[in-house]
């Protein structure tokens, strides 16, 4: 079936909730569901460990001292950088311009891609991620015995020596896309879809949508007073300079917003000093 | 596996190069070198196709019972799914249905107890077995040395009750829980009312971590923020329940039941208020010649204005409720604790607090509890229904030697430390297999497997005295379920814990001998222990919890300094009850001073090879005083020496 060439419009993003997160982990369990994510024996071995959620426990003890202490737990996975378009260099996030294979690239929906049967296995990708959101399968993916029923067809399970990471789940988009195609919806921009993180979370901390769509709860929530992004310096400045900044210099302009009321919280990901 | 490091890594690859060529060379085997090219080239599992579609499922991961759709590939189950979301323990769900060590026939013991030596015999023989020897105990009048544990109140949990019950046996117990322990310390368990209150003071109940009933707790935590109700958690580690709480108020480890006595001294001394509870006239004479403010205030840590501001802020609201209950998952007994937090309700007559009882579940036993049993009593028979008694309990050693004398039958999907004593292990279904009133079975039974229900029915069916006394069908058990209904009039019981009031002013006191206090934290997902058999578990644990091998407990960093300890350094821990083996450091204020936090559910023996031999199980160590009311130990917080 040929789909209509419809303008695709698609900016795909994320607001997380840190307010709403219990730290239950179901998000984390559920994307190595989605994502066939391999077993091995001790996965507690954390550099070995291959995984695209990583469940961060965060504290404010760096600076404050008991009673005044606080938790929060924060889902982290690839923050689908945009990056910023700096001269004649087009807008791209710091992984993709340094893959020599275009195993890495964004799509017209916004989705920082990444091709695990292309992939050379340099690791220059992993090198330029700010937000250590690659992977590299030292080790041959293995899923022992009758762990292989649960695996998904969606999602093609990597060699070994191959960079893995968060899509935001983008198979399911497409599962989206085809089903809407056969039912006959021919204008992609009416799908939707919500990635495995999202779906899963009980407390509904993880938001899914378009940033394009000024509509959308994630648009609205991107721009609220809670939102904060991951140590992306150049938010922190007046709207007039951080256009003469990023005219200058690359930022990684992630697409994961995260939205918290707590000062501390907020400090932490800005990498400032807690007041 | 073993553990490799980048550098050995990089080592083996110039090696099996190496080895390719020299094969090449020397032994005339030209391929060995593209076999190594091929498995990082090409080597790639494809999972098996098949068609698309969704089925439901009703989850039996906790007593809630959720219904949920399964992702079916073919017919794989490759996901569980659900609008509302999923909890982890439901999700396992998958892990455990594909677990390649799940036991899929039922097994009989081959070799030495604990050994984990079994061979698999048919059902027939396996339940002829165990009939005969539980008739043979009925006939010689000796019915009452037939013990059971259960995990939980689930369906299979009451028919499990009702059996040995009608065989005449009184030895039925229940894994500590929130329920058990609150029924029995107050006459019903707290039938929490959260949409209705304002103001919530927790005594270190983790209520979003999963105390409770999980997924309640989860939608009333968003009515919360919604409805601003105020949160206050007291606790003497900072856990998630903290961070969401309006207020933290630290405490000294183990001092959650002196707050209570001091606040409840305040309510009755200066705002003349009273519990219709009985006894409450010789508790509250006690808790005030006792407990003075002042006293509370050095025991637990918190400024005596402070805690007046606390009891004047309850009082003030206009339906408070407090809270008591410890761990997300773990529970600690003591009663006097419980009593004296639920007071605290009876004195502002909150609206959110109720006893109720469940029809199907009596929590009495010939013991006060499990733990007293374990400890105290006798069997010859005993059954395990999906419990894991000897890696919950702090007398877990003890139970042991106690299982290895008796018969044994475990009900249990996946080895663990109390099946590997088993005589006959029973295979039990995995939700996604089972049939119930509301959905089809998602996925063919594993082999043999049958569900628990129906082997508890089967059982009694063989057993003279039983043979009539239980629903014929596991569609029949779902009739007979368990209501809800009233729970009795809450009483101090004055006289069973008049002495645990009065010691702990002795066990908080200086202790030269033992000066630090050890308490447990829970970490995502890990909770008291059921998760660590499920690799994407272990894949989701924190480094700060468990690193390369590494098992971390927290310090806090005054304290850390004070005895020595920097952040990774090794430390050993003793208490009366004896050691824990070698853990590392992490220093953090999340953590009292003076305080050891050490993650529960770590230190298996033999819940498979993913579980076992990662971390320690501090229950080992952990104080065994059982409590007079809900005979299970108040281990929660432990006097112990650090080196
Ligand atoms: S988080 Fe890392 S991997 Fe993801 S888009 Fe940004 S740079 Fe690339
Ligand atoms: S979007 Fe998908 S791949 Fe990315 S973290 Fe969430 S579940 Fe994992
Ligand atoms: S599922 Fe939701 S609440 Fe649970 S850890 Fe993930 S984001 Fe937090």
């Amino acid at each position: 079936m040929i789909v209509k060439d419809s303008a695709m419009k698609r900016k795909w993003g994320m607001a997380i909730d840190l307010d709403k997160c219990t730290g239950c982990g179901a998000c984390s369990i559920a994307c190595n569901q989605e994502n066939n994510m391999p077993i091995f024996e001790d996965d507690s071995d954390v550099p070995k460990r291959v995984a695209f959620l990583e469940l961060m426990k965060v504290t404010n003890d760096r600076d404050a001292k008991f009673p005044d202490v606080k938790t929060a737990f924060l889902p982290k996975m690839c923050q689908q950088c945009e990056g910023n378009a700096v001269g004649k260099h087009k807008a791209d996030p710091p992984c993709v311009s340094v893959c020599p294979a275009v195993a890495t690239d964004v799509g017209d929906d916004g989705v920082v891609s990444q091709i695990w049967s292309r992939c050379i296995g340099c690791r220059y990708c992993q090198t330029a991620c700010p937000y250590e959101a690659r992977v590299f399968n030292w080790w041959k993916p293995e899923y022992e015995g009758s762990f292989k029923n649960s695996l998904s067809t969606d999602v093609s399970v990597a060699s070994r020596g191959t960079i893995v990471k968060c899509t935001f789940c983008s198979h399911i988009w497409k599962r989206e896309r085809d089903k809407a195609t056969a039912n006959g919806i021919l204008d992609i921009n009416a799908v939707l879809y919500t990635p495995a993180c999202a779906s899963a979370c009980p407390t509904g901390a993880i938001i899914f949508g378009d940033l394009n769509d000024p509509e959308s709860e994630v648009s609205k929530l991107a721009k609220s007073d809670r939102a904060v992004r991951l140590v992306n310096t150049v938010d922190d400045e007046t709207p007039e300079k951080q256009k003469a900044l990023m005219s200058k210099k690359q930022y990684a302009n992630p697409k994961v917003y995260y939205l918290t009321s707590q000062k501390w919280l907020r400090d932490m990901m800005r990498f400032k000093k807690n007041s | 596996m073993k553990k490799i490091d980048r550098k050995d890594f990089l080592k083996i690859g110039g090696g099996a190069v190496v080895g390719g060529l020299a094969g090449y060379t020397l032994s005339g085997a030209p391929f060995l070198g593209f076999q190594w090219l091929v498995e990082w080239s090409q080597d790639q599992y494809v999972p098996a196709p098949g068609i698309e579609k969704y089925v439901q499922a009703v989850s039996d991961s906790c007593t809630n019972g959720c219904k949920v759709s399964v992702r079916m590939i073919g017919n794989r189950a490759v996901k569980i799914e659900s609008k509302d979301g999923v909890c982890p323990a439901c999700l396992n769900g998958l892990q455990l249905l594909y677990h390649p060590e799940r036991i899929s026939t039922p097994m009989k013991i081959s070799g030495k107890k604990g050994s984990g030596n079994y061979q698999p015999v048919s059902w027939d023989q396996a339940l002829k077995d165990i009939s005969s020897k539980m008739n043979a105990l009925v006939n010689e009048g000796k019915a009452n040395t037939i013990a059971a544990v259960n995990k939980n109140e689930s369906l299979n949990g009451q028919l499990m009750e009702k059996f040995v019950r009608n065989a005449g046996s009184n030895n039925v117990y229940y894994e500590p829980s929130l329920n058990s322990i609150t029924s029995n310390a107050l006459g019903g368990y707290v039938k929490y009312d959260f949409a209705k209150t304002d103001f919530i003071l927790s005594f270190g109940a983790k209520l979003v971590e999963g105390w409770g009933n999980a997924v309640e707790m989860q939608k009333q935590f968003l009515n919360w923020k919604k409805n601003n109700v105020k949160i206050v958690q007291a606790d003497s580690v900072c856990t998630r329940t903290g961070g969401i709480a309006n207020e933290f108020v630290g405490i000294n480890p183990g001092t959650e039941a002196v707050l209570a006595f001091g606040m409840a001294n305040y309510l009755i001394t200066a705002k003349r208020m009273t519990s219709s509870g009985d006894d409450f006239a010789k508790w509250s004479q006690l808790i005030i010649n006792k407990y003075p403010l002042g006293k509370v205030a050095k025991l637990t840590g918190v400024a005596e204005d402070k805690i007046k501001k606390l009891a004047d802020d309850f009082a003030a609201a206009k339906n408070p409720v407090a809270v008591a209950g410890k761990g997300a998952h773990g529970v600690s007994g003591s009663s006097a604790e419980i009593i004296a937090v639920y007071c605290l309700n009876t004195l502002v007559k909150s609206g959110a607090a109720t006893l109720v009882k469940n029809s199907a579940v009596s929590y009495t036993a010939e013991f006060a509890g499990l733990d007293k049993f374990i400890k105290e009593g006798s069997f010859s028979m005993m059954f395990l229904n999906g419990s894991d008694p000897v890696y919950k309990s702090v007398y877990g050693e003890e139970l042991k030697k106690k299982l290895e004398k008796a018969f044994v039958v475990a009900i249990a999907p996946l080895m663990n430390d109390s099946a590997v004593y088993a005589d006959y292990i029973l295979p039990p279904l995995s939700f996604l297999e089972a049939e119930t009133p509301e959905s089809k079975p998602a996925v063919k039974a594993l082999k043999e497997s049958k569900d628990a229900k129906e082997i508890i029915i089967s059982l009694a069916a063989m057993v003279d005295k039983t043979k009539n006394a239980l629903p014929k069908t596991s569609a029949d058990a779902y009739k007979s379920a368990g209501r809800e209904t009233a729970g009795g009039k809450f009483s101090f019981n004055f006289e069973k814990i008049k002495a645990d009031i009065e010691a702990y002013e002795k066990k908080l006191g200086q202790n030269a001998e033992y000066p630090v206090t050890l308490v447990p934290y829970e970490a995502p997902l890990v909770g008291d222990g059921d998760g660590l058999a499920f690799p994407y578990v272990l894949k989701s644990i924190d480094p700060s919890v468990l690193n390369l091998g590494k098992f971390y407990v927290m310090m806090n960093k005054e304290t850390g300094k004070k005895h020595g300890f920097s952040e990774g350094s090794s430390i050993k821990i003793s208490s009366a009850r004896g050691k824990l083996g070698k853990a590392y450091v992490h220093l953090s204020d999340v953590v009292a001073p003076e305080t050891v936090a050490i993650p529960l559910g770590f230190g298996h023996e033999s819940y498979t090879k993913y579980g076992n031999e990662k971390g320690l199980n501090p229950k080992k160590i952990m104080t065994a005083d059982v409590d007079p009311l809900t005979g299970a130990a108040d281990w929660w917080s432990t006097r112990v020496k650090i080196s």
